[in-house]
């Protein structure tokens, strides 16, 4: 099983990098990789279960169902139903934890997934790289730093 | 029951952060409020169960236990089993993670305890800001120099 492990450091108070990313219909408002985004049947995009059916820049389309869910402890998390990635049993969870020391927050963004061998450096450097440091670069952008 | 969560980002690799803070009796090296200390029974001090004596600048005497040490997590929790000032059934937690973006480190430090009733403010304040916020400024320092 593959894992990608990236943090970093957000310029503001936990509670308002959380208002940012809880919305799990919400990707295109923060992620600069997001072009459009649903939920599908009309649910409530905090209903846990519910599908969220998204497309990419590049043109990709990804559906993703909401595993979890805490405004008390700050995380997601979420798998990954269909995908042009070639990845199986993909869980992410992003995850926020308050700084306390001058009013920060420590962003952790984390999956575990199998794929084919020969794709899996390929594949991790991608999502941790490319999707999940994307979008801490740009949660950083927003709250200055 | 009060509860104390400290965090801060120490800027250096999470192995070197943790090189001195699993040390359970290094913590006279770094610690403005500890003058010395020794593991009792001449354990080793990444022995879960041993015990530290600290003698603190102002000549007061604790004991702590360790509970848990992973090198894996890098996290440990110990107690206090005897201690001059009115902290009851304290158990802390520190734990390290690091921060990818930027080679960081990310450190939480926390507890629960009881107190006298009318101390639990004053007693908080001082495990929050003498013990964990002081200790979190000199590791920073101590990694500075």
């Amino acid at each position: 099983m593959a894992r990608v492990y990236v943090s970093s450091v957000i310029n503001a108070r936990s509670d308002r990098v959380w208002a940012r990313i809880r919305d799990f219909n919400g990707l295109p408002n923060w992620h600069p990789a997001i072009a459009e985004s649903r939920i599908e049947n009309g649910e409530p995009a905090d209903k846990i279960g519910c599908v969220r059916d998204f497309r990419l820049r590049n043109g990709d389309r990804i559906r993703e169902r909401l595993l979890g869910l805490s405004d008390h402890d700050l995380f997601c998390t979420y798998s990954i139903l269909e995908s042009p990635m070639g990845v199986v049993n993909y869980v992410a969870t992003l995850r926020l934890t308050p700084v306390t020391d001058g009013e920060r927050t420590f962003a952790e963004w984390t999956a575990e997934f199998d794929c084919a061998p020969e794709r899996e450096a390929e594949l991790v450097s991608n999502i941790g790289g490319g999707v999940f440091q994307g979008g801490f670069d740009s949660l950083k952008r927003a709250f200055g730093g | 029951m009060p509860r104390v969560v400290k965090s801060t980002i120490i800027d250096a690799p999470v192995d070197r952060v943790w090189a001195v803070l699993r040390d359970f009796n290094g913590h006279d090296r770094w610690h403005p409020a500890v003058a010395s200390s020794a593991i009792e029974r001449g354990a080793p001090p990444d022995r879960v169960g041993c015990v530290r004596r600290f003698r603190l600048k102002d000549g007061a005497e604790l004991r702590e236990q360790l509970l848990t040490l992973s090198d894996l997590e890098q996290c440990f929790s110990y107690c206090l089993l005897d201690t001059p000032i009115p902290l009851f059934n304290y158990v802390a937690h520190v734990r390290l993670m690091p921060v990818t973006d930027g080679d960081r480190s990310f450190w939480g430090w926390e507890s629960r305890f009881t107190t006298r009733a009318g101390e639990e403010a004053q007693m908080t304040e001082m495990v929050g800001e003498q013990i964990y916020q002081a200790g979190f400024d000199a590791i920073r320092r101590h990694l500075a120099s």
